[in-house]
């Protein structure tokens, strides 16, 4: 497991090559069926078409409406997964090996890849500012390539508008669906992720993966340094030792109220530093779904 | 405030660095490309105003810590000026005040009035219970007057006080003071000590004071040291000794003076000009230098142009100390002694003529005699009273009036000198010339014929001389050998006699007299056994003759006895030998003020003192003469090296000395501790600060 650290993987040469060296970590980690998660509770009814399987026919439903209903079941319906990326300038920043984009992209196409290999369909949704390039859920096996290629081509750049995100999620995620976040979160305004966590509201299953560069959570800074913004034009000099407190203090709680915001609204939230083992990380993330437990 | 080393203050400009370093060390900082700016800028503002105050604070910390370093180097000291700390409870109090030389230092102001204003200052802060006294302190310590509370006689007594030119005994004066408490009833007990702290006026190695209590115990006295020089070092420079002698060389009457010159200060002299007066009158100027501390010689050089008792004195540049600016001596320069040479047996050629080695010795460069050479016949015609010696060179008896003349002569103070030959008649020489003679002629002796084969060997010799008379001090070492050496093939002996004013001070080896000399009447006669040329001796041609010639007249001139310097010290006694007849009327000082003398028992000498003021004494004498000295200061007087202030109050005890180092009516708190102190305070705040 130790293998899928940051360090091994940024050897490893695009999205899919780490994505399936997380793939089998996962899998050898797993105890149980991958297919554990299919549902097989009942959703609603069908009025008979031909076409449809008779062994779904509701006979009870028969004797007492004398129509043929036939009966869909939740398994019978793909689960629709996508995959939101923020491709924001701030996402290229690593002191590491890998930068959070880079983190954010493996996981994505990670989970893509367990989704797809259970038939679910995964779709990819990459954000960078205004601009969201989205390529809808398909559970069809070729169709993880085009996530993958869609994953590999992603750069940050830009700034991080998760309002617009929000409305755009709404718009093409008509029916329940399962959404996974990538991002650092950092945008200034705000109700941004109010608006994006509003989608669990829609019956979205709504999981976040928060990711924090090393040094981020540690500042390890120490001479007088000019700080430059990854998504602006914003610059400061500042002597990093005389602010490291307040920045800590300042980050820490930004960490909390994001972790609060997120179980508040009975979302997952996974916080991954981009230095750990993304294996774990994805075995984490899964483990705690099979429990059906949320943060 | 003042500061030991005032020069470190120029570290001060380093308090600079802090706002050079902010102003100058604009470094390009390191540029960093961060995801998390917005909680950078978030910080930055948060601690914005905290920081700026921060910075301040370390700004301020940092200038104050640089600043405290060099002042703390300068060794700075609070000055308290009206501050004299009370003992707790009343104190018997003894004002003690330092007389010596280095008070009448002067800049403006003479030290010794500082300290008596210091003193008055300090008897008006006593209480009234306090009994006082006032203590002068010089080299003779006097008596502390029994304590008193009369307050007016005390000040009034401080008015009387005079700067002496002494070296003061601290020791001894602390000592006297601390006595005079031990009759207080009162527990407490204090010593005022205004001076200068000179080194040479306080022994640090002695034990100090300490008196004694009602009930005999050991009693600390409290010190209340009052500094009156402002702590500032006392520059100096002084003559501390001269040296006389003749220098032949120059010419007649020349002498040559070597001055000692010695630097007190701690800074170099350049050309420091030296003036040669005689009588007061300027006649030679020259110039030394003097590195700190150090020490000079000067030579100069003056050929007098008469004899006689001359004043001689060198005088400096003046200083803040004119005192010992000036050194003199009183030297007795040889009068020109007018000699008649008798001669009695001339002779064309000159090496067997009588007088012609006498003639030479006396006319040779140097010598203070001006010599006149007649035959017998001639010389009986002179005017005996023309001249200071008249020498018979073996010469026949002279007639009956002309020794008459002769006597009358002596005994009026001429000096009369005899030399035997083939022409001297024993008996008519005692016959016309006994009342002269030191000892009567008996008859000629001859050791060995002068052409004989052993005539080196068999020849007498001298076997003693008497090394302190004047006329045999220079001959020393080898010059006595020569002297004793000298052979003698024929002498006159004399007849024996026990008169006591006869001096043998020169015999053969047989015993026989070879050199007499009495005094007779006011003169002074001397008899040499022996001939003056070569027929009876060899003395003529021996390095010893011509000095001794010169010698033999000076002596029977008296010019030798007065040559003898006498040197005296101000603040000590002096003691004159006194020639025969010389009877001493007063001694006075340079001002003319009389002081007491005491005259020997026996009229040899007289002494008297203590000399107070530098400067020429006079003995008159009732003959009309007079004696004259100088007296000089103690070199170590002008000696005004300080002692540090540490070093007084760690000899006294710190727990004594109440206000160590005082500047006038002040005290002195050394604050470079507390800032050494409040630098490493501030070095730990400007630490913590930075860790924050």
């Amino acid at each position: 497991m130790a293998l899928l650290d940051a360090q091994t993987l940024s050897k490893l040469k695009g999205v899919k090559l780490r994505a399936r060296a997380v793939v089998d970590g996962v899998l050898s980690g797993l105890h149980k069926s991958p297919h554990q998660g299919q549902s097989v509770e009942f959703a609603e009814h069908k009025e008979y078409a031909p076409g449809d399987e008779l062994k779904h026919l509701d006979w009870k439903a028969y004797g007492k409406f004398d129509k043929f209903y036939v009966k869909r079941f939740e398994h019978e319906t793909n689960l629709r997964a996508m995959m939101v990326v923020d491709a924001s300038g701030s996402m290229g920043y690593g002191s590491g090996a890998l930068t959070k984009l880079d983190v954010a992209k493996v996981l994505a196409a990670t989970l893509a890849h367990l989704l797809v290999r259970q038939q679910d369909a995964a779709g990819v949704s990459l954000v960078s500012g205004s601009t969201v390039r989205e390529i809808p859920p398909r559970a069809a096996a070729t169709h993880l390539q085009v996530v993958l290629d869609t994953l590999e081509s992603a750069e940050a750049k830009g700034t991080t508008d998760f309002s617009g995100l929000a409305d755009q999620l709404a718009d093409t995620l008509p029916r329940r669906a399962m959404v996974c976040l990538f991002s650092d979160f950092f945008d200034d305004r705000a109700d941004a992720l109010k608006r994006l966590l509003a989608l669990r509201a829609r019956k979205h299953d709504v999981a976040v993966f928060h990711l924090v560069d090393p040094a981020e959570l540690t500042f390890p800074f120490d001479d007088p340094t000019l700080f430059l913004s990854l998504e602006d034009e914003r610059r400061i000099e500042v002597n990093p030792r005389e602010i490291k407190q307040s920045y800590l203090e300042e980050f820490t709680r930004f960490l909390n109220e994001t972790k609060q915001a997120c179980t508040a609204a009975d979302v997952d939230y996974e916080r991954v530093r981009t230095d750990e083992p993304l294996d774990q990380v994805v075995l984490r993330f899964l483990s705690r779904r099979a429990g059906g437990g949320r943060p | 405030m003042t500061f030991a080393h005032p020069w470190m203050l120029l570290g001060m400009v380093g308090a600079l660095i802090p706002v050079l370093v902010h102003l100058f060390d604009r470094r390009r900082p390191r540029q960093v490309p961060f995801a998390a700016i917005s909680f950078v800028l978030r910080s930055q503002k948060r601690t914005a105003s905290r920081l700026r105050l921060k910075r301040l604070i370390l700004y301020t910390l940092r200038t104050l810590l640089l600043l405290a370093v060099p002042v703390a180097l300068a060794r700075p000291e609070w000055v308290e000026t009206g501050v004299v700390r009370a003992a707790k409870g009343a104190a018997a109090t003894v004002i003690v005040v330092d007389t010596s030389l280095s008070m009448r230092w002067s800049a403006g102001a003479s030290l010794f009035e500082e300290a008596r204003a210091q003193a008055r200052s300090a008897a008006q802060e006593l209480s009234a219970e306090e009994p006082a006294s006032v203590l002068p302190c010089g080299h003779a310590v006097a008596s502390v007057a029994p304590l008193n509370f009369d307050r007016a006689q005390l000040i009034s007594s401080l008015s009387e006080l005079k700067p002496t030119y002494e070296l003061a005994d601290l020791n001894r004066c602390l000592d006297q003071a601390a006595a005079a408490m031990s009759e207080s009833p009162l527990a407490n007990r204090r010593i005022v000590l205004i001076s200068a702290f000179t080194q040479s006026g306080l022994r640090l190695e002695s034990p100090p004071p300490v008196s004694t209590g009602p009930k005999g115990e050991k009693i600390k006295p409290e010190i209340v040291l009052r500094d009156v020089t402002g702590g500032k070092s006392l520059d100096n420079r002084a003559i501390v000794d001269v040296r006389a002698e003749p220098a032949p060389q120059v010419g007649p009457r020349a002498w040559q003076f070597t001055w000692t010159v010695r630097n007190f200060s701690d800074t170099e002299s350049r050309d420091v000009e030296v003036v040669l007066k005689v009588e007061g009158e300027v006649v030679s100027k020259g110039f030394v230098d003097l590195s700190p501390h150090g020490t000079a010689q000067k030579v100069m050089t003056y050929q007098f142009t008469k004899g006689g008792s001359m004043l001689v004195e060198a005088q400096l540049t003046p200083d803040a100390l004119v005192e010992d600016d000036t050194r003199g001596l009183v030297v007795a320069v040889p009068k020109e002694l007018r000699a008649l040479i008798v001669n009695g047996a001339p002779s064309a050629q000159k090496f067997r003529d009588e007088a012609f080695f006498v003639d030479a010795a006396l006319a040779s460069t140097g010598s203070p005699v001006r010599a006149t050479v007649r035959d017998a016949d001639a010389a009986w015609r002179e005017a005996f009273a023309d001249y200071d010696v008249v020498l018979l060179l073996n010469v026949s008896a002279p007639p009956a009036d002309v020794a008459a003349k002769l006597v009358t002569f002596v005994q009026q103070g001429g000096g009369l000198f005899m030399s035997m030959g083939d022409r001297v008649e024993p008996d008519a020489w005692n016959a016309v010339l006994g009342p002269v003679l030191p000892r009567r002629l008996r008859v000629v002796k001859t050791a060995v014929e002068p052409g004989a084969a052993d005539a080196a060997t068999r020849a007498a010799r001298l076997q003693q001389v008497s090394p302190t008379h004047p006329v045999w001090v220079p001959f020393t070492g080898r010059a006595r050998e020569g002297l004793l050496s000298t052979r003698f093939y024929r002498y006159m002996l004399f007849e024996s006699d026990t008169t006591q004013d006869v001096e043998v001070i020169g015999a053969m080896d047989d015993g026989a007299p070879a050199f007499l000399t009495a005094r007779k009447g006011r003169g002074r006669v001397l008899a040499f056994a022996s001939s003056v040329n070569r027929d009876w001796c060899d003395a003529p041609i021996r390095t010893a003759f011509l000095p001794m010639v010169q010698r033999i007249a000076g002596s029977l001139s008296g010019t030798l006895d007065e040559r003898e310097q006498t040197r005296a010290r101000v603040g000590e006694m002096v003691s004159l030998p006194l020639d025969q007849g010389m009877v001493p009327t007063a001694l006075k000082d340079p001002n003319g003020v009389e002081l007491a003398m005491t005259r020997a028992a026996d009229g040899s000498s007289v002494s008297g003192g203590p000399l107070a003021v530098p400067g020429r004494f006079t003995v008159p004498m009732t003959n009309g003469q007079s004696l004259s000295f100088v007296a000089s200061l103690d070199p170590a007087a002008s000696d005004t090296t300080r002692f540090a202030t540490e070093e007084l109050a760690a000899w006294f005890g710190e727990e004594v000395v109440k206000s160590s180092g005082l500047t006038g009516p002040s005290a002195k708190t050394p604050v470079w501790t507390w800032l050494l102190v409040l630098g490493v305070l501030l070095f730990f705040f400007e630490g913590t600060l930075l860790r924050r």
